[in-house]
């Protein structure tokens, strides 16, 4: 049963070349643009109160010793976020020539 | 003058410097108290504008939102919308830190919806001049429509245009413009306002302001004060909610996108920045190394032992000069009262150790706090939650937890006292029970006086090393699955705030905000914890003092003309009799029983008790039970040798040995969790409340007597 479905996502995969990527699952420190945020969490309300709305760039910047939280900079704003909380946010990775506006 | 001050309140984000600013404003005239049934701590101030004018000042939790999601910005909310009783603030100061401007004003914008007069104190203005961030203060004013002064609140600068801002404000009452809401968010908030008013005529008179946060706001605070039936409210609420969803807008986003639009053409020209790319370049250079996974952890590593060791051990000096200046004062009135020996015992037993009790506690407190301000007013204490937080995670606590528990080790007085820099109140309740679980130097007499006895004799000193060091762990051995379990139990009353936490750029730590956090943490001390502290030893001292009668004195007495004692020997044995009949003797001898099974006989169960004040008493009682005076430590020979030897005086063990190696673990391991210590009691009673305390005290000592009998027993069956 579990075959067909993977085959199906794998398909999938290959056709959509630009696939979600979550702020969690970041692997490179750097400038990305956020796309969604999923507006029922609570930190995702404390995020939004602090001015990060979708449309704007953020800059992950640290990462702490243990994998966990990661640091993130927007409007001249350092917080510390923990990856769980990071997971509502949709990003894409916004590129070096972009990046110089 | 006789007519009540007018009340302004002092309003930001955190990091703007409002403490600063509100430090500025009234000097050292500061009252601090609580609000009305919640542990928040309220401060107030006289701030006198001129000779002849004065005003009250409230200096406001700092906050980023007015959006009820702790504790702190629910007060808020309460307070500037009059819903505590006799605060009725006639003007608010926004502090907003000119490096951050659009994020400031956000907080202004909601706190202008509220009804009441602004004046915004620009504040960090030389920072930011210094960056080169220019800033149009004169337009932004206009724009605004609100008195915008700019302030150095930490060089008091700029004090004197805001208290004529103020004045101006109070009287023409300057209100900031609004945002143009949505007509889905407009009709949402009419028909809200009309439906609670409905369901209760109370809801009237609540502000615009107040119904958006019920609106906009996942789940506000507002809602627990609204009167009229709880269901009918909801559903009202949600109404509104559906409202402004079919407007095309999230309920939980509409406020934050309205209101940065609005700000943005405010905003437009207001900032120039000089072609210099030095902004904020310092702090990110810092960071670089103080973030550094690696270097980051040792410079971490290295600066917390600054901080144990100041608690730990650079505080010992100033320890030994309080005991020895209360030594000085107990032996002056002790040979002054020699005539009248109940007098004598409780002024130097009683009154004097009772005030040595909590006094010495106070060099701790000063010290940590000294460096607990200089972490947080420099923007290190952040950092430091930032790198451990994941080891707290799961636990339900996060990464401000480290410092205080890492004191605790230390001493937990300081330690609960450094829990005030936990923001989010349900971490910090957790945090403040277990701390008392972590080993203080309080059982370190303890676990030497039974290791060197049972110990390094038999196994040597390398199982005597590993015995300590574990000794010190089996804290945090409970306390883990402890603060697990507690979080489950809180959980369900309380939804989890979310750990989101602005790293602040370093700054020159204030020298006025370092002096009064430490001022402040004495005074409370020594104000609340240091009463009760005192009336605890009073009460001890009593329950082991009294009844007192001749008869056994003279009994001593009539025997010794058969055994010859020496004056110094028979005093012993007198105490030691007194001891055992007063009302600890017997209520010990009483509660011998169920210590039985952790191997414990009268004598150590009335040591137990009587170190109810502080865990290292039980050293000098039980000198004195067996007839060595009061003065004995953990290193005294003549108490090392007679507990070797002491046998059991009755019952079915009668004549095997009281002490065994299994015995001295059952008592290492109760000491280790048990809540022996009238001091944290009281702190804690005096930062939560006693309901935790005295729930504190029953749980630690179940666990630690359940802990000692399963020692006591696993330790007699494998050996």
């Amino acid at each position: 049963m579990q075959l067909p479905k993977l085959l199906l996502q794998f398909t999938l995969l290959r056709l959509n070349l630009k696939q979600i990527m979550l702020l969690n699952e970041i692997k490179d420190k750097g400038h990305y643009k956020v796309l969604k945020m999923d507006e029922s969490q609570r930190c995702i309300s404390r995020l939004m109160d602090m001015g990060l709305l979708p449309g704007e760039s953020i800059r992950v910047r640290h990462e702490a010793p243990l994998g966990d939280p990661i640091s993130i900079e927007f409007k001249d704003c350092h917080v510390s976020i923990r990856l769980k909380d990071a997971a509502y946010l949709e990003v894409d990775h916004i590129s070096e020539s972009a990046q110089s506006k | 003058m006789d007519k009540p001050l007018s009340t302004i309140a002092l309003i930001g984000n955190p990091n703007t410097g409002k403490t600063s600013l509100f430090n500025a404003l009234t000097g050292q005239k500061q009252r601090v108290g609580n609000y009305p049934g919640v542990t928040v701590e309220k401060k107030s101030g006289v701030w006198k504008l001129n000779p002849n004018e004065s005003l009250t000042v409230i200096d406001l939790p700092g906050t980023y939102s007015l959006s009820a999601q702790t504790i702190d910005e629910r007060i808020t909310v309460d307070v500037l919308s009059g819903n505590i009783p006799n605060l009725n603030p006639s003007l608010m100061i926004i502090v907003i830190d000119a490096e951050n401007l659009q994020r400031n004003l956000f907080l202004a914008s909601q706190a202008s919806e509220l009804g009441v007069p602004i004046v915004i104190a620009l504040n960090c203005w030389d920072i930011a001049e210094r960056k080169g961030i220019q800033i149009d203060s004169k337009l932004l004013e206009k724009r605004l429509g609100v008195p915008v002064v700019p302030t150095v609140a930490n060089q008091a600068k700029g004090i004197d245009s805001l208290a004529l801002a103020v004045k101006k404000a109070l009287s023409n009452k300057a209100i900031m413009v609004r945002p143009k809401w949505p007509e889905s968010v407009q009709e949402a908030v009419e028909t809200l306002k009309k439906d609670l008013s409905d369901i209760n005529e109370a809801s009237e008179k609540l502000s615009n302001g107040e119904v958006q946060r019920l609106i906009f706001d996942a789940s506000s605070a507002v809602t627990d004060r609204l009167k009229g039936d709880k269901v009918l409210i909801l559903e009202a609420i949600n109404t509104a909610k559906e409202t402004v969803k079919k407007g095309g807008f999230h309920p939980n986003a509409v406020e934050s996108i309205i209101r940065f639009r609005f700000l943005k053409p405010i905003l437009a020209d207001i900032i120039a920045r000089q072609a210099t790319l030095k902004r904020a370049i310092h702090t990110e250079s810092i960071d670089q190394l103080l973030l550094h996974r690696f270097w980051g952890l040792v410079i971490f590593v290295g600066m917390m032992y600054f901080v144990f060791q100041s608690v730990y051990s650079w505080s010992g000096p100033f320890m030994q000069l309080i005991e020895d200046g209360i030594a000085h004062v107990q032996s002056i009135a002790s040979s002054a009262l020699a005539t009248t020996p109940m007098l004598q015992s409780l002024i130097v037993d009683g009154v004097l150790s009772g005030v040595g009790a909590f006094v010495i506690f106070l060099p701790q407190i000063l010290v940590l706090f000294l460096f607990i301000s200089l972490l947080e007013e420099t923007g290190y204490m952040a950092r430091a939650a930032f790198l451990m937080d994941k080891l707290f995670q799961w636990c339900g606590l996060n990464g401000k937890s480290f410092v205080p528990l890492l004191s605790s080790y230390a001493c937990a007085i300081p330690g609960i006292l450094a829990t005030r820099t936990i923001n989010d109140k349900k971490i910090r309740i957790i945090t403040i029970m277990i701390a008392p679980l972590m080993s203080c130097s309080a059982r370190l007499p303890i676990y030497i006086l039974m290791i060197g006895i049972f110990v390094e004799p038999q196994y040597g000193p390398t199982i005597s090393g590993i015995t300590l060091f574990f000794m010190h762990f089996i804290g945090v051995l409970v306390a883990a699955p402890a603060a697990y379990f507690l979080n489950q139990c809180i959980q369900r009353k309380s939804i989890a705030t979310p750990f989101v936490m602005e790293l602040p750029r370093y700054r020159v730590p204030n020298f006025k905000n370092i002096y009064s956090r430490i001022y402040e943490s004495g005074y409370a001390f020594i104000s609340s914890a240091g009463t009760l502290i005192f009336a605890f030893t009073i009460v001890i001292w009593a329950l082991f003092y009294f009844p007192r009668p001749a008869s056994i004195e003279n009994e001593i007495r009539t025997q010794n003309s058969v055994e010859f004692l020496d004056e110094t020997r028979l005093q012993a044995k007198i105490d030691s009799t007194y001891l055992e009949h007063s009302f600890g003797g017997r209520l010990g001898k009483g509660l011998q029983p169920i210590f039985n099974s952790a191997g414990y006989d009268w004598k150590i169960t009335v040591a137990v008790i009587a170190s109810f004040p502080a865990r290292e008493v039980i050293i000098a009682t039980l000198g004195i039970l067996y007839s060595l005076g009061g003065e004995m430590d953990e290193n005294s020979r003549d108490l090392r040798a007679s507990l070797k030897n002491a046998t059991w005086e009755d019952g079915e063990r009668a004549g095997m040995p009281v002490f065994n190696i299994a015995v001295a673990f059952s008592i290492m391991i109760f000491f280790a969790l048990c809540m022996q210590c009238g001091a944290t009691v009281a702190i804690i009673a005096q930062e939560l409340n006693w309901l935790w305390a005295i729930g504190s005290f029953i749980s630690l000592s179940l666990i630690a007597w359940g802990a000692s009998i399963i020692t006591y027993q696993s330790i007699n069956f494998f050996l």
